[in-house]
């Protein structure tokens, strides 16, 4: 079971507004307290005297890292869920070209979009006048974005939700330490560009500085250590999740290729019939895909006989989502291979809209695959009589 | 004694900053960022004086079609971090108004750079799905790889500009 995250703000919009200003709250006085409000502090880090960016920026990451990932690791926490919540999907393409124009803006305008507002509010003109810039450009690229080689360049490198963990083909465990130790990397590199700069001598040893490498190498550690928690194994393996039939059928007819279906029937009663595309594997053969060490970039979905209260321990170690099919084939047959209820006299524009969706399927999935009825054939099996003559080409 | 020239060690401030985001994750669920309020303030500010055209540009016409495009996360988190931003700057003494540039730069120079660089960040932010605190620090710390393409973007586009507007700075 996972706790976080906490479902209490969606469910109240006051709740989640108070919650939304406090968060701000936090992050306007840190990037404060850090400069960021002073753009000349700020763009220091592009002339080679005060690396600040890198640094708060970087830490700051380093430090959720470590937080979620070793939430994830006891347990707690879905990483997988939360970062498809959170974060957009990769447009490579485009993404590396908004990072080049945002470095541009950053080193010309002297603010990134946040450090801005925290500008206005210590009263600096200049920071006004570049949200305003802010509005400006998000106004003309919306205008631009839809039409023809901007649209197609906009959603260009689509790659949906992947994570370096994937790319790497390692636990997000030992990438978050792989990324402390690049971080404390760049954090020396850096010091040591501002001494060459500067031409100041190195400082008596920064205290503060070395407690927090200190801290994130401990949480690094303890982050490697949840691997080997055998609590943690279950809890890596991201819990199921539940699919209903409505959505298995879209999924499967508009984008089979992120999605993988595991049959877990006995196999012949999967052979007769099945949801489309889905692989029969009855609990025996599982073992043999070794789900633990393949690409966990498709969604797998399990279907049962009936409900199925968690998936097989062998598909649960999958480092993808799993999820199970809601009444399992059951729920499959009742949904998509039996003919829907026609909806009465003025029934909602929504009822109609599902009742002509699963119609749709309904006939596509049962009136294509079922054969038509065999001829009778005729008393005393009389032969087939052959043309005697006359049309075609072989008369 | 408050001394305007002093700030937080970055790394204690760093620190300080992957947790207000982990808290963000955690108990609202979502990130930060301070680029999406703004195209919000232009779809309700344009939808005031033409709807029509609003209605033509399919990215404008969906924010304005919801019932109250302003009632937003984002919009909130933005108006809490120039909360944030203001206590800050008020009891570290550094709340004065003015124009932050280096000592040889024109007023005129900085403050067109100022509006013109916006732009970029507001197209930018656009184009990558969101800005450095959206994208880079929300998704980067999520491990997503086109947060961290991103990220190494801005540096990279950062450093190449640096040395033409000098002037501006130092």
């Amino acid at each position: 079971m996972t706790f976080f995250p906490f479902q209490l703000p969606a469910a109240n919009p006051q709740v989640a507004m108070v919650a939304a200003v406090l968060v701000g709250f936090g992050f306007g006085f840190v990037l404060e307290r850090a400069g960021f409000g002073n753009a000349r502090k700020l763009l220091g880090q592009f002339y080679g005297t005060d690396m600040v960016m890198l640094k708060v920026m970087f830490t700051a990451i380093v430090t959720a890292i470590l937080g979620t990932v070793v939430l994830a690791g006891v347990g707690l926490l879905d990483l997988r869920a939360l970062a498809d919540g959170v974060s957009s999907e990769t447009f490579l393409w485009p993404m590396i070209a908004g990072g080049l124009l945002i470095g541009v803006g950053i080193v010309a305008s002297g603010y990134c979009p946040g450090t801005s507002l925290v500008g206005i509010a210590s009263g600096k003109l200049d920071a006004l006048l570049a949200y305003a810039g802010v509005v400006l450009g998000q106004l003309l690229w919306a205008e631009l974005e839809f039409r023809g080689p901007i649209a197609r360049f906009h959603r260009s490198g689509a790659f949906g939700h992947v994570y370096l963990y994937d790319l790497l083909r390692v636990p997000a465990p030992a990438l978050a330490a792989g990324v402390v130790l690049m971080a404390i990397g760049a954090f020396l590199f850096g010091e040591k560009v501002e001494r060459m700069v500067t031409k100041a001598p190195a400082g008596p040893g920064p205290t503060a500085r070395n407690r927090v490498f200190a801290g994130v190498v401990a949480f690094g550690a303890v982050g490697l250590a949840t691997l080997l928690l055998p609590v943690a194994t279950a809890a890596r393996a991201v819990p199921a999740g539940r699919i209903a039939p409505e959505e298995l059928a879209r999924r499967v007819l508009s984008e089979p290729w992120k999605v993988r279906v595991l049959d877990v029937r006995p196999m012949d009663a999967c052979t007769k019939e099945r949801v489309p595309g889905a692989e029969c594997t009855p609990p025996a053969m599982l073992k043999d895909l070794s789900l633990a060490d393949v690409s966990p970039a498709r969604d797998l979905v399990v279907v049962g006989e009936g409900d199925l209260a968690q998936a097989p321990a062998e598909i649960r170690a999958y480092r993808g989502r799993v999820l199970v099919l809601d009444r399992g084939y059951e729920g499959w047959r009742a949904w998509a291979l039996t003919p829907p209820a026609l909806p009465g006299e003025g029934a909602a524009p929504s009822a109609l809209e599902t009742y002509r969706l699963r119609a749709g399927i309904q006939s596509a999935l049962t009136g294509v695959k079922a054969a038509p009825p065999p001829p009778t054939p005729a008393a005393g099996g009389a032969p087939v009589q052959r043309k005697a003559g006359g049309g075609g080409c072989s008369g | 004694m408050r001394d305007p020239d002093r700030y937080w060690n970055p790394y204690l401030a760093g620190v300080a900053m992957g947790l207000v985001l982990l808290a963000a994750y955690l108990f609202v669920g979502k990130g930060l960022g301070a680029s999406g309020p703004a195209l919000r303030f232009a779809a309700v500010g344009l939808e005031a004086v033409a709807p029509s055209h609003v209605g033509a540009v399919p990215p404008l016409a969906h924010l304005a079609e919801e019932p109250t495009p302003l009632a937003n996360y984002f919009v909130f988190l933005g108006l809490g971090t120039l909360l944030g931003g203001l206590v800050a700057a008020y009891t570290a003494g550094r709340m004065r108004a003015g124009v932050t540039k280096g000592p040889t730069a024109s007023l005129g120079l900085r403050l067109g750079l100022a509006v013109g660089g916006g732009v970029l960040l507001g197209v930018g932010a656009r184009l990558a799905r969101g800005c450095a605190s959206g994208q880079a620090l929300t998704g980067g710390a999520l491990l997503s790889a086109g947060s961290w393409a991103f990220m190494f973007a801005i540096f990279a586009g950062g450093y190449a500009t640096a040395w033409i507007v000098r002037r501006e700075w130092r």
